[in-house]
């Protein structure tokens, strides 16, 4: 498998506060690589990195080849990065039907009336047919979450970053999202997953990366990975005998 | 209602483009001020209610383009109509120049420079020996149009902007502004170009401003800067939008009926109109919260202009 995108050395800081520290990675085409760490150790704002949401104060981004450490957030999105958010940020004023249309037209640079076509098989995947013509500022939180996916590949992307998509959902809302996931994944789209819950990330993804304090810690075989004693020392606090 | 939208709209037009034939003077009057007032505040509508362009410096545009009017027509003997449209281009070169500037702020910052550039061109133009200071110009064509050609350029400056806002929004720009009014980080995550989109609206906004500033001085005849570069300009647009209910096409079409109106009859307090339009205000917004519109439309989904995608 080739790499779809590689972060090299990246670097960012918040004042005092090291967030990532000289962090690098790969992701491969076609695959869920998993994304776990304490609170506060960065994961989120890899993301942000990685869509432009933040620029790093050094490193670099490679994706599909070409270099976007510089480019826009739209500009990302446009060539193929879709994301979802930790807390959901529908369009709240606009329907649900209206979130995935703005994706479709902007980041998937499609003509409004060929989205429509495109827009009902993601709404069928991801269930969201039935609440299309609801404002999207009223939805439960399942809805919500739907929505983030639906409108992340609205996009028409080729990497998806799933921040948390599953936190806050029961175990029965858990186990319909993984479904979701791994329909994606199906479709040829590669995945970037940040999630907390074990099992989920036992069962749902190829390799897991760890990072804490900003660096990268261990990445591999998700189970091998979980059980290494770097990750029970630092990520589940056991102690060393 | 909604339903015959067309049709009602179609009255509507049919009504205002007739009033020369039915009108009295003073309803001709009512009606051109109504026209004129209306494409204006459909603008600062766009910038503030779909863009976050919180402009309080649309004065300048008011006063730049008036001044290119005036001194076109007096200076040079340019045909009127042709002096209003290059003042319209005035106006959106005097835009892409404050952008360059006023497009690193956001919000607030983002007002106070547009202020800011309109009371620059306050102290440049009543300073300035060759628009005569602060004294003024008159406009004098040499063949002065009459009272009908103006209301018919007024009428086409209000039925056009609000065609061209409704336009706007209907494009893939507009989605896109309905999308960044929500949330302008997330949609900038999804593709939403944020800067190209602020800038055509702030140029579009700033000609067609322009553009009826231009007709409005040919009514008026005389330009001078204290009024022209006013911040009054402003407080009245922002006065029309919020009480007619911000981020809604029907919003400025309400607010200036009743902003109009309220002006005529304030015009025996000249001395404490804008105490009254203040009171006013607070009262509507009170009552309803986003605008007379707005609230109409949160409460019972009315309108006729809704730029929703079904």
């Amino acid at each position: 498998m080739t790499d779809i995108l590689e972060a090299n050395n990246l670097q960012k800081t918040f004042g005092k506060l090291v967030a990532v520290n000289d962090l690098s990675f790969e992701v491969k085409e076609g695959e869920i690589l998993g994304m776990m760490g304490p609170n506060g150790a960065g994961k989120t704002t890899v993301f942000n990195l990685l869509t432009g949401t933040y620029k790093p104060d050094a490193g670099r981004i490679i994706f599909k080849g070409q270099d976007i450490t510089q480019k826009s957030s739209s500009k990302r999105c446009r060539l193929g990065i879709g994301r979802t958010y930790q807390i959901p940020r529908p369009f709240d004023k606009m329907s649900v039907f209206e979130n995935l249309l703005v994706a479709a037209v902007h980041g998937g640079e499609l003509k409004e009336k060929h989205a429509r076509g495109k827009i009902s098989d993601i709404m069928d995947l991801t269930g969201l047919s039935s609440v299309k013509d609801r404002l999207a500022g009223g939805l439960p939180l399942l809805d919500r979450k739907r929505l983030e996916m639906g409108r992340a590949l609205a996009t028409q992307p080729s990497l998806i970053l799933l921040d948390e998509i599953a936190g806050g959902l029961t175990e029965g809302e858990t186990e319909e999202v993984l479904k979701i996931v791994k329909e994606i994944q199906k479709r040829g789209i590669t995945i970037v997953w940040i999630e907390h819950i074990l099992a989920m990330m036992s069962e749902g993804v190829d390799r897991l990366l760890v990072i804490s304090e900003g660096r990268w810690l261990k990445c591999g075989n998700p189970g091998e990975v979980m059980n290494s004693e770097e990750v029970l020392q630092c990520y589940l606090g056991a102690e060393e005998e | 209602m909604v339903k015959y939208k067309w049709p009602i709209l179609g009255v509507l037009f049919v009504g205002f483009a007739t009033v020369p034939v039915w009108g009295s003077e003073y309803v001709l009057l009512f009606c051109l001020l109504y026209c004129l007032y209306l494409a204006m505040s459909q603008m600062w509508n766009l910038l503030a209610g779909y863009t976050s362009l919180l402009s309080l410096g649309q004065q300048a545009f008011i006063g730049f383009s008036g001044y290119a009017v005036a001194v076109l027509t007096n200076y040079y003997g340019v045909y009127i109509w042709l002096s209003v449209l290059i003042g319209g281009f005035f106006s959106v070169l005097l835009a892409l120049f404050m952008s360059l500037f006023i497009f690193r702020m956001r919000g607030i910052y983002f007002a106070i420079g547009t202020w800011i550039f309109a009371e620059m061109l306050l102290l440049w133009f009543s300073n300035w020996k060759y628009v005569k200071y602060g004294t003024g110009l008159f406009i004098k064509p040499p063949h002065p149009p009459s009272m009908t050609t103006i209301y018919y350029a007024s009428l086409i400056m209000g039925a056009g902007a609000t065609a061209a806002i409704y336009i706007i929004l209907r494009s893939k720009i507009g989605l896109g502004l309905m999308a960044m009014r929500d949330d302008e980080d997330v949609s900038e995550a999804m593709g939403v170009e944020i800067f190209r989109s602020k800038l055509f609206c702030f140029m579009v906004g700033s000609f067609i401003t322009g553009l009826t500033a231009g007709v409005l001085y040919v009514f008026q005849i005389f330009i001078q800067p204290y009024k022209a570069f006013a911040i009054d300009w402003t407080v009245i647009l922002v006065f029309i939008v919020i009480i007619g209910g911000i981020g809604t096409i029907e919003g400025p079409i309400v607010g200036t009926f009743i902003y109009v109106l309220l002006s005529q009859w304030l015009a025996e307090y000249a001395h404490i109109s804008l105490l009254l339009l203040g009171i006013i205000a607070i009262t509507i917004i009170l009552l309803a919260p986003t605008g007379i519109m707005g609230t109409l439309h949160q409460k019972t989904g009315f309108a006729i202009l809704s730029p929703r995608r079904l």
